[in-house]
């Protein structure tokens, strides 16, 4: 909304829409500010906390990068989990702590949702545990999985690698990405406290760090219920 | 009781050249409507006050409700970006009453009263103009958002000296973040309202738990288009219309349960929105009385106008607002409010 400040107060509201100032933006602008105040990437997955309902309902959302990204080199990633379900439906029944989890092709990327109880290594090692051999079958179509194969044997690095290509879980409340920025840098959070202003900036900066990220912690509507609460509610036997 | 001193001096802060003594200092426009509230089944279970047991009649307990633009002007600007508020009074049995008081906003400006009385002091409205466009041109090549441009006929504002304040002080910035991009509701019925401060409530098995409450609108939340130019008034229309003839509005009763390691006492702190929540009951709004005095302008809602089975938390904020509210409605002359000294 404006008041009628002219033609120019007009046009310079309406720079951020403009072809020729987003394509400065991108170019000059924030290449400048990457270079003068870049922030590091920042670690994927939810934060640790001791509360009892930040451990129910965590969010993982892994992206994959597929080595072959051709329809061809989707389509065997698309095999390696069509010929893997029941090790899927299995490992779930046996894991226990997973409220769902799903796989999406996306652009050039496989990607894990799911959502689970407990703490993250755990919820890996269950996994490798129970569906190794599904991890296994993806690891042959993923970039960097050579590696990692088989996962039972490389539990560790396993564990380290799906934390590095889990995103990054945007803070719920906006202010608080400026702490997160501090830690990261080894610094103390908010001291001096940041400018308001440099909110957007500092967002920027860490879409740059972090291209793919989650938009919060996720929305839940029945939260702090851990899978096996609900199933016993239910009373469906496990 | 607070320093007496310290309660003028909060309300005195408040007052804004264009508001009245004659009025409330904040939430100055409201109206005021009439309605009821029925628990849900699960309410019971968690807080033994009387508004949350399976009610005598189906249609629950009587309510007023008095809902208010946050802005301290006498003249309305529905349209302008502004907190607003939804004050509900519960009648209970027996001539007994409790109040519970929200606003859009999620989280408080200050943790302490000293240093609400601190940020209401520096924040106060100042002579706004609009940005040169080397200004913001100057924001644009720095990666920040412009202030916005005054709206028509605006010529003072709270948003540069609350951001100025923010930025020395971290405990403002998620409420001064918040309430900059809060912008106008539609209807005071599209728009969902937070209680901010921490209650403990007493459950049918004696367990007492931290909550926060919020009222979530069945309509759904919706702001108008801010590039559009903001109409002053339309808010009240609005609620007339969709409350004329049979016609009903509700509101649902939402509970967040604390867990340890919340700030249970600073309404500064927002709790992670992954608490357990708890659907408290519904509201049905169903009239607006011609008698708007008596509904909404002579009425003294006060955050600690409560019953047995729902007590404050330590928050300070919350307990020097019972004397504010109070000293408030004695000054402009409302009925008097529960904890008031003044004989009506």
């Amino acid at each position: 909304m404006s008041d009628d400040g002219g033609w120019l107060n007009t046009y310079v509201n309406s720079l951020p829409e403009r072809r020729w100032f987003q394509f400065l933006s991108k170019y000059v602008v924030v290449p400048f500010w990457v270079w003068r105040d870049g922030k590091p990437k920042l670690p994927g997955g939810p934060r640790p906390s001791p509360q009892p309902s930040d451990s129910t309902q965590r969010m993982m959302n892994l992206l994959m990068p597929l080595k072959d990204p051709s329809p061809i080199g989707r389509a065997k990633a698309v095999m390696a989990l069509a010929q893997n379900v029941d090790e899927v439906f299995a490992g779930l029944d046996n894991v226990g702590t997973v409220h769902s989890a799903r796989f999406l092709l996306i652009e050039d990327h496989i990607c894990m949702i799911s959502v689970y109880d407990g703490d993250f290594s755990n919820y890996i090692r269950d996994f490798i545990s129970t569906i190794g051999s599904v991890f296994d079958a993806l690891m042959l179509v993923v970039e960097g999985g050579d590696k990692l194969r088989p996962c039972e044997k490389n539990v560790e690095a396993f564990i380290d690698w799906v934390r590095d290509h889990d995103l990054f879980q945007a803070p719920d409340f906006p202010v608080e990405l400026f702490a997160l920025q501090d830690a990261q840098i080894g610094k103390k959070p908010n001291d001096p406290p940041h400018a308001v202003e440099s909110l957007p900036r500092s967002l920027i900066l860490q879409l740059h760090a972090n291209r793919n990220i989650s938009l919060g912690g996720g929305y839940r509507g029945y939260p702090g219920y851990s899978a096996a609460q609900i199933r016993n509610k239910l009373g469906v036997g496990w | 009781m607070a320093d007496p001193k310290l309660v003028q001096d909060i309300v005195e802060a408040l007052d804004i050249p264009g508001g009245s003594t004659q009025r409330r200092p904040v939430h100055t426009v409201g109206i005021g409507v009439t309605g009821h509230f029925v628990p849900s089944p699960i309410a019971p279970e968690y807080c033994v006050a009387e508004h949350f047991q399976p009610p005598a009649k189906p249609e629950g307990v009587p309510v007023d409700v008095r809902f208010s633009n946050g802005i301290g002007l006498v003249k309305e600007h529905d349209g302008w970006s502004d907190v607003r508020g939804m004050a509900v009074r519960f009648h209970l049995k027996d001539g007994k009453s409790t109040d519970l008081i929200a606003m859009t906003l999620s989280v408080f400006f200050a943790p302490t009263e000293t240093t609400f009385l601190k940020f209401a002091r520096h924040a106060r409205p100042q002579p706004c103009k609009r940005e040169t466009p080397w200004q913001k041109i100057k924001h644009y090549l720095k990666l920040e958002l412009p202030l916005p441009d005054p709206y028509p006929g605006q010529t003072e504002r709270p948003n540069e000296a609350a951001i100025a304040f923010a930025n020395e002080h971290a405990w403002a910035q998620p409420a001064v973040v918040e309430a900059s991009a809060i912008g106008a509701p539609v209807s005071y019925v599209r728009a969902d309202y937070h209680a901010v401060h921490t209650f403990v409530v007493t459950g049918r098995d004696g367990q007492e738990r931290r909550v926060r409450f919020t009222w979530a609108p069945v309509a759904g939340v919706l702001n108008t288009n801010p590039e559009e130019t903001p109409k002053d008034k339309y808010l009240q229309k609005d609620l007339r219309d969709r409350l004329a003839g049979k016609q009903t509005e509700r509101f649902t009763l939402m509970m967040q349960i604390g867990e340890i390691g919340d700030d249970f006492d600073d309404s500064s702190r927002q709790w992670p929105p992954h608490r357990k929540r708890v659907m408290m009951g519904t509201l049905t709004l169903e009239h607006v009385p011609d008698d708007q005095q008596a509904h909404s302008e002579k009425l003294s809602f006060n955050p600690w106008h409560l019953v047995e089975g729902i007590k404050p938390s330590g928050d300070p904020v919350l307990r020097i607002r019972k004397d504010v509210y109070e000293y408030s409605s004695n000054r402009r002359g409302g009925i008097p409010c529960p904890f008031s000294n003044v004989k009506g």
